[in-house]
């Protein structure tokens, strides 16, 4: 391989997208369109925060009253949880319906029914709950609604009326208030993610998040650059400069260069909006570090940065290495589409496998799918985070990837020497096997 | 000793599934020379020319360069011009020459600076940081071949030079190649249009078919060749002469001048005998073939 052959092409092509107009454009609009996308809908949220307005028919005499109380708006409890998980909570608790319970004294059922059912109807009411006696002995409450469709409402509904009905059970089997209230106080995990450097408080969700945080930015930044690559890969053919870069440098050295400037270019502009970013962020998270309880702040390593960036780094050339190849089997643009939504389905199996990994990172079925070269950006790294693996996997994975990634470009680059000199008729799979094996 | 040709085809074949494209096709190249590879479109001239950049594998036969098998490195240094021309539309002209001057192995300095000679040589200097696809058709063109003699290549191998060139610019193009001919470039272009290969080359390949139909030094060619063709002036329409015995062709020239292709054992005289059998004669003589003629001559005999 001519290395310098590489870099001259790298070049050209990173210079050619970090010096246009429309590079620029993008680069100063997806922040403002990003800020929108954020901020737009908890703005919505705000102003659609709605009342859903029930009736109850206590027929029990002791539920009704419990109930209502249970229902009525009260402030968090300080101690729970931590950090990110209080304030997503906290902003959950905010954005969901408020109750406003009409207590209705039981009459004649079916008449009663009738009459609220017409409420109902009439939109004075959204439902309306009749607790029978056989509530208090584990029978079921009746709930009638025209939309029963509002899940978040109904189960914080289920989860007061448990909570008063088991109270209530208590009481009449001779506890007192009190007791009962010391009795029913939920119990919650304390994470501790045990690591040779010694186990400390941590959410146990870290794993998750950083995972999720990979596969939300390498889906982002494929849709993005995938496209790019495409384009650039297609270009040499419509333009044919094709034909003299064959002549003097060999079709793995051509998209090898291509991926790399093309690539390159890519992180440049996702370096300007990460930094970008954390500069306008800064104010919020310091503040919001401030509020967190001494040792409680989220700790990062260094190690997990360096595979997060490296992980990443490889997923987003395989990605890439993927559009490349169908911009060489393609002879334009609509031809080219056809293909694209089959690079979704290496984003979306990997994301399909991430429980079965999560659950028990050392399986044989966690290890095996973490070395296949597809699945390595996001499962290994999943891996590393939830419990590191031996650094033998990681090694092989990394080695494994690699190597998987600059076959894919050897086989594109056969792909579209010959592909390039055949314009015009869509290649079958059959032909595609054939311009692998052959050149 | 003599020196191995600069390059040599070696009974080269390509199929494209059952479509031969190039049968048995060998050349020599001598040092030095320009020479024409030429033929009808279609016979087969860019397969050879992309064999011999090796963007195309041979089925058979051997490519080869001063004696050895043509290796990778060797493509770098030949100035290579395809037919399919392109540059890349938004690349300043200068980068562009750059580019393709660093990727023949120039360094970027040495580069830049001959960029811009060729530049003003061109006539082009005020277009340096132009943008390609601002220039013309015929700019670009210019660009393309500035590009081809970026690197000072001692073989250039030209697929179809002159087309999509205006006439004052294909007289520039020919000037330009008798010159770097007189500097000891190697030179092979490939045409379809035989007058700019008679007035440049001295040695041709004719293919026809994918096949070799006529190779070899262009003025032994027209010596060997020359016995059989005579020229007429006559009175009245050429189409008088069609059906003549002992006539293999008439190439009809316009106000009754024809030029017989003789078959090769008719006798000049019995010819001249028929052609005054049926209208008065103006003029009856021998000729040296040009081109065109030999061209169909050959692929007649080939047939």
């Amino acid at each position: 391989m001519r290395t310098e052959a590489v870099l001259t092409i790298a070049r050209r092509e990173y210079l050619e997208r970090v010096t246009s107009k429309g590079f620029w454009i993008a680069t100063v609009l997806m922040p403002l369109f990003m800020a929108a996308l954020v901020f737009l809908p908890s703005l919505l949220l705000l102003k659609t925060r709605t009342t859903h307005q029930m009736a109850v028919v206590d027929e029990t005499g002791v539920l009704g009253p419990a109930l209502v109380a249970a229902l009525a708006p009260k402030s968090p409890e300080p101690e729970r949880g931590e950090g990110l998980a209080r304030l997503g909570r906290e902003q959950a608790e905010k954005q969901m319906a408020r109750f406003e319970v009409d207590l209705v004294p039981p009459g004649e059922p079916e008449a009663q029914r009738a009459a609220l059912d017409a409420r109902v109807l009439a939109g004075e009411i959204a439902s309306w709950v009749r607790l029978g006696p056989e509530v208090l002995t584990g029978g079921r409450a009746e709930y009638r609604a025209a939309s029963v469709s509002n899940i978040l409402t109904q189960e914080r509904l289920g989860e007061a009326l448990t909570r008063v009905v088991s109270r209530v059970r208590l009481e009449q089997a001779g506890l007192d208030a009190g007791q009962v209230e010391d009795l029913t106080r939920a119990t919650r995990l304390e994470t501790v993610r045990v690591s040779a450097t010694g186990g400390r408080a941590e959410g146990g969700m870290t794993g998750f998040f950083l995972a999720y945080f990979l596969v939300f930015l390498l889906y982002m930044v494929a849709l993005l650059y995938g496209q790019q690559v495409l384009n650039g890969v297609l270009e040499e053919k419509t333009t044919r400069v094709v034909e003299v870069l064959l002549a003097t440098v060999r079709p793995f050295e051509l998209m090898l260069g291509k991926l790399a400037g093309i690539g390159l270019a890519g992180l440049t502009q996702l370096a300007i909006w990460l930094a970008t970013a954390v500069v306008l962020t800064a104010p919020g998270v310091v503040g919001a570090l401030a509020w967190l309880p001494e040792g409680q702040l989220p700790q990062v390593e260094v190690g997990l940065v360096v595979h997060f960036l490296l992980h990443f780094l490889l997923g987003y050339f395989f990605y890439a290495t993927l559009y490349a190849a169908i911009g060489a089997a393609s002879n334009n643009m609509q031809e080219a589409q056809q293909f694209v939504g089959f690079v979704t389905v290496f984003l979306v199996a990997p994301l399909l496998l991430m429980m079965p990994v999560i659950n028990d990172p050392d399986s044989v079925l966690a290890v095996g799918l973490s070395l296949i070269p597809p699945f390595t950006p996001l499962l290994m790294m999943l891996r590393i985070a939830v419990k590191m693996p031996p650094l033998w996997q990681v090694a092989l994975g990394y080695l494994l990837c690699t190597g998987f990634i600059l076959l894919l470009v050897e086989l594109c680059g056969r792909i579209y020497r010959v592909g390039v000199l055949m314009h015009g008729k869509k290649p079958t799979f059959a032909e595609l096997w054939r311009w692998l094996r052959y050149a | 000793m003599e020196l191995p040709p600069t390059l040599e085809l070696d009974t080269v074949r390509k199929t494209f599934g059952d479509f031969v494209a190039v049968d048995a096709v060998s050349f020599a190249v001598p040092q030095g020379s320009l020479f024409g590879l030429l033929g009808p479109n279609g016979a087969g001239k860019t397969t050879v020319i992309r064999m011999i950049m090796d963007i195309l594998a041979p089925d058979e036969g051997e490519v080869r360069l001063r004696g050895r098998p043509r290796t990778r490195d060797d493509l770098r240094r030949i100035g290579y011009l395809p037919e399919e021309r392109g540059l890349y539309r938004r690349m300043t002209v200068t980068d562009q020459l750059v580019f393709l001057g660093e990727l023949h192995g120039v360094p970027r300095g040495e580069a830049t600076k001959r960029a811009a000679q060729w530049l003003e040589r061109l006539g082009l200097g005020a277009w340096a940081k132009a943008k390609v696809e601002a220039l013309s058709k015929g700019m670009q063109q210019k660009i393309q071949i500035a590009g081809t003699l970026l690197h000072e290549p001692d073989l250039l191998i030209l697929d179809e030079p002159f087309s999509g060139l205006d006439p004052i610019n294909q007289g520039v193009l020919k000037e330009a190649l008798a010159e770097l001919r007189e500097r000891g470039t190697t030179i092979l272009f490939s045409t379809h249009i035989m007058e700019h290969a008679e007035k440049l080359c001295d040695r041709i390949c004719l293919i026809s078919g994918g096949r070799v139909v006529l190779a070899g030094e262009l003025a032994a060619l027209k010596r060997e060749r020359g016995g059989n063709v005579y020229r007429v002036w006559i009175d009245g329409p050429e189409a008088t002469l069609e059906g003549l015995p002992g006539v293999a062709q008439v190439v009809p020239k316009g106000d009754g001048e024809a030029r017989l292709l003789l078959a090769p054992e008719a006798d000049p005289g019995e010819v001249l005998a028929a052609v005054v059998g049926r209208t008065r004669v103006r003029e009856y003589r021998s000729e040296e073939p040009d081109l065109e003629t030999l061209f169909i001559q050959a692929v007649r005999d080939a047939n």
